[in-house]
C-alpha cells in the first residue's frame, strides 16, 4: 500500500505547487519565514492525506490499488480465470465421454433388467404351456394303453406324435430365439466394443486436443501477460522520460540563469580586480620605499649581530671542549662506577648465597637438636618409669627382707623365751611370764598409712551416701577421720554428681553407651571416674582439692564476679599452698548453678596444670620412707631378754659347767673301768686258748704244767 | 614447448589452407587481444628457430607462422590425450570386472560417478541390487528395458522404479506349477529394501496340459469347471509380500490380458483359494496401506473374506474393490471395516449395491471420523440408500469426496442433500452425474448451494436439471473456488476477500 500512497502525496504536492504558486509561499523563497510558513502548510498537507489515507475504507484502497496496478494484475486475473475455464471446460469435456458412458451402460442395465425379467416370464409361460401339454400327452398314453384296436391305438399314437412333435417344435422355437437373442446379444457386444473403441478414441483425441488447446493457451495467455507487462514497463518508461525531460528542462532553463548571474559577476568582479590593482600598486610602492629603508637599517644590525656571532661561536667552542673533556671524565667514572657495581653485586651475592646456606644449616642443626631434644625426654622418661619401676620394687623387695628377718628375729626371740622359760620352770622352779612388747605384735615394715586412689574414696563417699539416707548423722563422723576435712559427705556427693551431670563430654561416648545398662551408683562412679582421668586427677588430695575449689568459687563468685582474674590467681596461690588454707563453712551447694560447674572446671584445670609441673619430684620424694624408728625397732628386738636374766643365765652357765664337768669326769672314769673289765676278759679267753691247744701234749714240757702251777 | 613446432611444420607441409584459415582466426583473436600483445612480442623474439623457419615459408607469412605457434601452444589437450591418468586406468579396470569383483564403497565420491557413469547396465542384480543407490545407473537400466517410465508413480526414485517394474513384470508372466517360484524368491533379498508397491493387471492360470482335448465337453458341463477350480489357482503373493519389508501399495487383478480368442471364463476366475491367501497376506503385511483388487470378479463372500482380514488393520488408508460384483452383503462388510479400521479412502464404484447395503454404509459413516473419499459409482442405491447416506452427512464431519453417479437417484435424494448443503462444511466435492435428479431437485440443490461456501466441485451432468440452475450453481461453485484461492494464499485474510466476493457472486 504504500508505493501508491506515497505517489498519491505526491501527486497532491504537485498538485499543490500548481495550485499555490502565485498566492502560497514556496520552499526555495529567499524569505526565510516564507520558507519556513511553505514547510508547515507542507506537512499539515502531508497529515492531511495520511489522515485521508487512514479514514479511507480498505476496499476504497484496494480498489484504488487494483487501478493502480492495472494492466498487468488485470491482465493477470483476466488470464487466471480464462485458464482455469479453460480446464474445467477441458475436463468436462474429456469426462463427458464417461459420463455418457456411464449413462449408457445404465440404461443397458436397466434394458437388460427388463429384458431379462421378459425372458423370466417367458420361460415361466413357456414352462407352464409345456408342462400342461405334456400332461396332456401323459393322460393320453394313459388312454391309448386301454385302447384295445390298433386303428385307434395307431391313430392315437399318430396324434401323440403329433403332439409331442409340436411340444418339441415349440421347445426348438424357444430355444433358436433365446439363440437368435444370444446372437443379437453378441453383436450388441461386438457394437459395444466399437463404440467403447471409439470412445476411448475419441477421448484421447479429445485430450490430445485438450492438451494442445492448454498448451496453446497457455501460451497466449503467457505471451499476453508477458504483453501487458511489456506495454505497462513502455508506458512506466515514457512516463519516466517524460518527467525525466521535463526535469531536464527545467534543470537547462535553471543552469542558463546560473551563467547569466555568472556573467555579470564576473563583470562586475574584474571591475573590482582593476580597481584593486590600481590602488595595490600605489601602495606597494610606498611599502617598497619603506620597505627598503628598513632593509638597510636591518643589514646595518645584521652586521652587528654576525661580530656578536662571531664571538659568541668562539666562546661556545671552548666551552663546548671543556664540556667534551668533562664527558669524558663523567664517562671514566661511570665506567668505575659501573664495575664497583658489579662487583659489590658479585659480594651481595656472595652473601646472599652464604646468609642462605647458614640459614639452612642452622635450620638443620636445629632440627637435629630438637631431635635430640625429644630424644632425650623420651629417654628421660623411660628412665623415669623405669625408676618407678625400680623403686616398687625395691619397696617391694625391702618389704620381703624385711619380714624375712623379722621372721628370723622372731624366731630367735622366741627361742629364746622357750629357753628363757624352761631356765626359769625347770632349772629355777620360778614361775614365767612371757614378756609383752608391741614390736613383737608387729608385722611387716613400720610405715603410715597408704593413700587411697580417687577411685576408692568416690566409693566411699557414694557408698556413704547412700547409707546416709538410713543413718544421717552417726556414719559422718567416721566416714573421713582420716582427713581433715571441712566438707560434708553430702555436699562433696552433691558437687560430684553435678560434676557428673554437667561434664558428660569428658566421657567418651563409647563408655557411655557402655553404662547405659548399669545401675545409677556404679553409672556415677564409672562416669566419675572417666571424668577425673579427663581432668588429671589422680588421687586424694586432687579430689578434695577440687571439692574445695569449688566451694571456694561459689563463695567468691556469688557476691561479686567482677575480679576474675584476680580471683583466679588467689585460687592458685590457695591450690598450690594446699588444704592449709582457711576454709569457710561450706555453703549449701544448690547455690552452685549447673551453667557456671563448666567455669569452674576450666579454672581448675588451668589452676592444675601448673602444680602439676614440679609434683613430679614431689611425688619420687613421697616414696621414700623414713627409716628412723626401724634402728629402734630393731634394737627393741634386740633387748628383748633383760640384762638382769642374762646376769642369771651367765651364772648359771657357770655352774652348770662346772657341773658339766664332773659328769664328763665320771663318765670318762665309767668309760675306763668298763675297757679294763673287757681287757680282762679277752686275756683271760688268750690264756684258755693256748692252754687248750695240742701242741702243749706234744711239748716235753708242756707249757699247761708250767702254769699249772702257777695258774692253779 | 618442443613438439608444438614440429607440429606445426607438418601442418604447415600438409596442407597449406590450414594455415591461412588460422590465420584468419588470429588474426581475429589478435585484433580482440589488443594492440598493446602485438607490440610487446615482436621486440623480444624468444627463439632463434623461428627466423629460419619463416624464411622457408617466405617473409610474408612469418608473423602468422609465429601466432600459429602461440596457439597450438596454448592447446592444452595434446599432452593429456596421450597419456590417460592412473586412476582412469583403475577406474576402467574397475568397471570392466565389476562384476567379479565390485569395488565402489571404498573409492572417492568422485571416482565412484565415474565408476558408475560406465557401468553396463546388464549387470547381474546380485552384484548391483545392494551395493549401487546411484539414481542416474538405475535411470539408464530403467530406460534401457522401458521405453516409457513415469518415474513419477515411483516415488521419483528411480532404483525403487527399476525394482517395481522388474517384479511386476516376473509377477505378470509367472505360470504356476511350470515356472519355478525360485525365480521370483530370489530377487527377494535384493529387492526387499526398495519395493514399496506391487501394481499387477494380470495373473496367468496354470496351463492345463489336456486342454486341447477337453475344449469340447468343456462348454456344456458346468460340473466339471467346478472340479477343476483348484487346479486353477494363481500364483501365491504370502511368500513374496512377507519377505518385502516396506511395502505400502498392493493393486492387483486377477485377469489375463490380450487373450484375444482363446478367451474362456476360466481364465478369469477367482478362486476362494486365492481369495483366503490373499486375505492371509495381506492381514500378514502391517505396512500396507493401499489395497486395490479391481476387475477381479470380487463377490460377496469373497469381498466379506477380504475385509475380514482387513478388519483392525494398523496402516490400511485406501481400499478400492471397484469394478467387482459385490452386492450389499459385502457393502455391509465394508462398513464394518469402516468402523475398524483408519480407512481414508474407499471405492465401490461399479459394483452390485443396493439400498440395503448403502444404509449399512450410511450407518457406518455417521459415525466415521477417518474416511475422506467414498466412491459408489454405478451401484444402485436409489433414493432410499441416497437420503440414508445424506442423513449421514448430517453428523460426519470428516468426508470431503462423495461420488454417487449412476446411482438412479431422483429428488427426494436432492432435497435432503440441499438440506446437507446448506449445513455441511468439509464437503468440497460431490458427484451426482447420471442421476434422475429433475427440475425440482435441480432447484432445490441450487437453494442449498447458495449457503455453501465450502463446495468446490458438484457434478450435475445428465441429470435432468434445468439449465438455469445448473448454471448458476457453477456460478456458485466458481465464487468458492475464488474464495478457496484467497484462503490459501492468504489465510490471514480470511474474512475481508470473502466479504469482498460476497456481493459480486450474485452479480456475476
Amino acid at each position: 500500500m504504500n508505493p501508491p500512497g506515497s505517489l498519491g502525496v505526491l501527486e497532491e504536492k504537485e498538485e499543490e505547487h500548481l495550485a499555490t504558486p502565485i498566492l502560497g509561499p514556496s520552499v526555495h523563497s529567499d524569505n526565510p519565514q516564507e520558507r519556513i510558513q511553505a514547510r508547515r502548510l507542507r506537512i499539515a498537507a502531508r497529515l492531511e492525506a495520511r489522515r485521508r489515507e487512514a479514514l479511507g475504507e480498505y476496499l476504497d484502497g484496494k480498489k484504488e490499488s487494483e487501478e493502480d496496478q492495472s494492466k498487468s494484475y488485470k491482465q493477470k486475473e483476466e488470464s487466471r480465470l480464462k485458464l482455469a475455464k479453460l480446464l474445467l471446460c477441458g475436463t468436462e469435456l474429456v469426462t463427458n465421454i464417461q459420463v455418457a458412458a456411464d449413462i449408457r451402460e445404465i440404461h443397458r442395465r436397466i434394458e437388460e433388467e427388463e429384458i431379462k425379467r421378459q425372458r423370466l416370464e417367458k420361460l415361466e409361460n413357456e414352462v407352464k404351456t409345456s408342462q400342461d401339454k405334456f400332461d396332456e400327452i401323459t393322460i393320453k398314453w394313459e388312454e391309448g394303453k386301454q385302447r384295445r384296436i390298433p386303428q385307434e391305438l395307431w391313430e392315437m399314437l399318430n396324434a401323440q406324435q403329433v403332439h409331442c412333435a409340436g411340444l418339441i417344435e415349440d421347445k426348438n422355437k424357444l430355444i433358436s430365439e433365446l439363440q437368435q437373442e444370444l446372437k443379437m446379444k453378441d453383436d450388441q457386444y461386438v457394437k459395444d466394443l466399437k463404440k467403447q473403441s471409439d470412445d476411448i478414441c475419441l477421448l484421447l483425441e479429445r485430450m490430445e486436443e485438450q492438451v494442445k488447446n492448454v498448451m496453446k493457451t497457455f501460451r497466449q495467455e503467457l505471451q499476453n501477460i508477458e504483453k501487458a507487462f511489456e506495454v505497462e514497463r513502455q508506458e512506466l518508461l515514457t512516463s519516466n522520460k517524460k518527467k525525466w525531460e521535463r526535469a531536464l528542462q527545467a534543470h537547462n532553463a535553471k543552469e542558463l540563469e546560473y551563467l547569466m548571474n555568472r556573467i555579470k559577476k564576473v563583470e562586475d568582479y574584474e571591475k573590482q580586480l582593476n580597481k584593486q590593482r590600481v590602488w595595490d600598486c600605489e601602495e606597494y610602492n610606498t611599502i617598497k620605499i619603506k620597505l627598503e629603508q628598513d632593509v638597510q637599517i636591518l643589514e646595518q644590525q645584521l652586521q652587528q649581530m654576525k661580530a656578536t656571532y662571531q664571538l659568541n661561536q668562539e666562546k661556545l667552542e671552548y666551552n663546548f671542549q671543556v664540556l667534551k673533556k668533562r664527558d669524558e671524565e663523567s664517562t671514566v667514572i661511570k665506567s668505575q662506577q659501573k664495575r664497583k657495581i658489579n662487583r659489590l653485586h658479585d659480594v651481595l651475592n656472595n652473601l646472599r648465597s652464604k646468609y642462605n646456606k647458614q640459614v639452612k644449616q642452622f635450620q638443620e642443626e636445629n632440627q637435629s637438636l630438637t631431635l635430640d631434644y625429644k630424644r632425650l625426654v623420651l629417654q628421660f622418661k623411660e628412665l623415669q618409669k623405669a625408676m618407678r619401676h625400680f623403686a616398687l620394687i625395691d619397696d617391694k623387695q625391702f618389704r620381703e627382707i624385711w619380714l624375712m628377718n623379722e621372721e628370723e628375729a622372731k624366731d630367735l626371740i622366741n627361742r629364746a623365751f622357750d629357753v628363757d622359760r624352761i631356765i626359769n620352770t625347770h632349772h629355777l622352779g620360778l614361775p614365767w611370764m612371757a614378756p609383752n612388747f608391741w614390736f613383737l605384735k608387729n608385722v611387716g615394715p613400720i610405715s603410715q598409712r597408704q593413700q587411697k586412689s580417687t577411685t576408692q574414696i568416690l566409693e566411699e563417699v557414694l557408698m556413704e551416701a547412700e547409707e546416709e539416707g538410713a543413718d544421717q548423722d552417726s556414719s559422718e563422723s567416721e566416714s573421713y577421720l582420716d582427713l581433715p576435712k571441712q566438707v560434708s559427705a553430702r555436699t562433696t556427693r552433691k558437687i560430684l554428681m553435678l560434676l557428673c551431670d554437667e561434664s558428660g563430654f569428658l566421657i567418651e561416648s563409647k563408655l557411655l553407651s557402655l553404662l547405659l545398662p548399669l545401675e545409677r551408683s556404679e553409672c556415677y562412679l564409672l562416669r566419675l571416674d572417666a571424668v577425673f582421668s579427663a581432668l588429671g586427677i589422680e588421687n586424694e588430695d586432687d579430689l578434695y582439692k577440687l571439692v574445695n575449689f569449688f566451694l571456694k568459687y561459689q563463695t567468691h563468685h556469688s557476691p561479686s564476679s567482677q575480679e576474675p582474674l584476680d580471683l583466679r590467681a588467689e585460687k592458685e596461690g590457695s591450690l598450690v599452698d594446699g588444704k592449709s588454707q582457711e576454709k569457710e563453712p561450706p555453703p549449701s551447694p544448690k547455690l552452685i548453678h549447673p551453667n557456671d560447674v563448666l567455669k569452674i572446671l576450666e579454672a581448675f584445670v588451668m589452676g592444675l596444670r601448673k602444680p602439676r609441673d614440679f609434683w613430679v619430684p614431689v611425688k619420687l620424694l613421697k616414696v621414700v620412707r623414713d627409716d628412723s624408728k626401724d634402728s629402734e625397732y630393731w634394737e627393741a628386738l634386740t633387748t628383748v631378754i633383760p640384762a638382769t636374766t642374762q646376769n642369771l643365765w651367765d651364772a648359771l652357765y657357770t655352774a652348770l659347767e662346772k657341773y658339766h664337768l664332773v659328769l664328763t669326769q665320771r663318765a670318762e672314769l665309767l668309760i675306763e673301768n668298763d675297757s679294763l673289765e673287757r681287757q680282762n676278759t679277752e686275756l683271760q679267753q688268750l690264756l684258755q686258748q693256748y692252754l687248750d691247744t695240742k701242741i702243749n701234749s706234744e711239748l716235753q714240757v708242756p707249757p699247761t704244767q708250767v702254769f699249772r702251777v702257777p695258774t692253779k | 614447448m618442443l613438439p608444438a613446432p614440429s607440429m606445426q611444420e607438418t601442418q604447415t607441409i600438409e596442407s597449406p589452407s590450414i594455415p591461412s584459415r588460422s590465420s584468419t582466426s588470429t588474426q581475429d583473436r589478435s585484433s580482440t587481444a589488443g594492440q598493446t600483445s602485438s607490440t610487446a612480442p615482436q621486440p623480444s623474439k624468444p627463439t632463434p628457430i623461428i627466423p629460419p623457419l619463416a624464411k622457408s615459408t617466405g617473409p610474408g607469412s612469418g608473423s602468422v607462422v609465429r601466432r600459429m605457434r602461440r596457439i597450438i601452444a596454448e592447446d592444452a589437450e595434446w599432452s593429456l590425450a596421450i597419456v590417460p591418468l592412473l586412476t582412469e586406468l583403475c577406474i576402467q579396470h574397475i568397471v570392466k570386472n565389476f562384476q567379479n569383483n565390485p569395488i565402489l564403497k571404498q573409492l572417492l565420491p568422485e571416482h565412484q560417478k565415474k565408476v558408475l557413469n560406465h557401468l553396463s547396465p546388464d549387470l547381474p542384480l546380485a552384484v548391483t541390487a545392494n551395493l549401487i543407490d546411484d539414481e542416474s545407473y538405475w535411470r539408464r537400466c530403467c530406460t534401457q528395458r522401458w521405453p516409457v517410465c513415469h518415474v513419477d508413480n515411483h516415488g521419483g526414485s528411480w532404483k525403487r522404479m527399476f525394482f517395481e517394474l522388474h517384479l511386476e513384470n516376473l509377477l505378470k508372466h509367472f505360470i504356476p506349477n511350470t515356472t519355478d517360484p525360485a525365480v521370483i524368491l530370489n530377487l527377494l533379498p535384493l529387492c526387499r529394501n526398495y519395493v514399496r508397491a506391487i501394481r499387477v493387471d494380470q495373473f496367468l492360470p496354470p496351463v492345463q496340459l489336456p486342454a486341447p482335448p477337453r475344449g469340447g465337453d468343456q462348454s456344456d458341463s458346468g460340473s466339471e469347471g467346478e472340479m477343476e477350480e483348484p487346479a486353477m489357482d494363481h500364483y501365491q503373493l504370502d511368500n513374496l509380500v512377507a519377505g518385502l519389508s516396506h511395502l505400502e501399495e498392493l493393486d492387483l487383478v486377477y485377469g489375463v490380458k490380450d487373450c484375444g480368442m482363446n478367451f474362456e471364463w476360466n481364465l478369469f476366475l477367482f478362486t476362494y483359494r486365492d481369495c483366503h491367501s490373499l486375505a492371509a497376506t495381506v492381514k500378514a503385511c502391517h505396512t500396507l496401506k493401499i489395497f486395490r483388487l479391481t476387475r477381479s470378479k470380487v463377490d460377496d463372500d469373497k469381498a466379506r473374506i477380504l475385509i475380514r482380514s482387513l478388519l483392525d488393520h494398523p496402516a490400511l488408508e485406501e481400499l478400492d474393490l471397484s469394478h467387482n460384483l459385490i452386492g450389499d452383503r459385502g457393502a455391509r462388510a465394508a462398513a464394518k471395516l469402516l468402523s475398524h479400521s483408519r480407512l481414508r479412502v474407499l471405492n465401490l464404484a461399479n459394483n452390485q449395491v443396493r439400498a440395503p447395503g448403502a444404509h449399512s454404509l450410511a450407518h457406518a459413516l455417521g459415525h466415521n471420523s477417518n474416511l475422506i473419499s467414498l466412491n459408489l459409482r454405478l451401484n444402485c442405491i436409489e433414493d432410499e440408500g441416497g437420503q440414508a447416506l445424506a442423513h449421514a452427512l448430517h453428523t460426519n464431519k470428516c468426508l470431503t469426496t462423495l461420488h454417487l453417479g449412476g446411482n438412479e437417484l431422483s429428488e427426494p435424494t436432492a432435497t435432503l442433500l440441499s438440506q446437507v448443503l446448506t449445513i455441511n462444511t468439509t464437503l468440497t466435492s460431490i458427484n451426482l452425474s447420471c442421476n434422475h435428479i429433475g427440475l425440482d431437485g435441480g432447484k432445490q440443490l441450487l437453494e442449498g448451494m447458495s449457503d455453501n461456501k465450502t463446495l468446490l466441485e458438484f457434478d450435475l451432468r445428465l441429470s435432468d436439471i434445468a439449465q438455469e440452475s445448473e448454471y448458476l450453481i457453477g456460478q456458485a461453485l466458481c465464487a468458492n473456488r475464488e474464495a478457496a484461492r484467497q484462503r490459501a494464499l492468504n489465510p490471514s485474510h480470511l474474512m475481508s476477500p470473502v466479504t469482498a466476493k460476497g456481493p459480486e457472486s450474485p452479480v456475476g
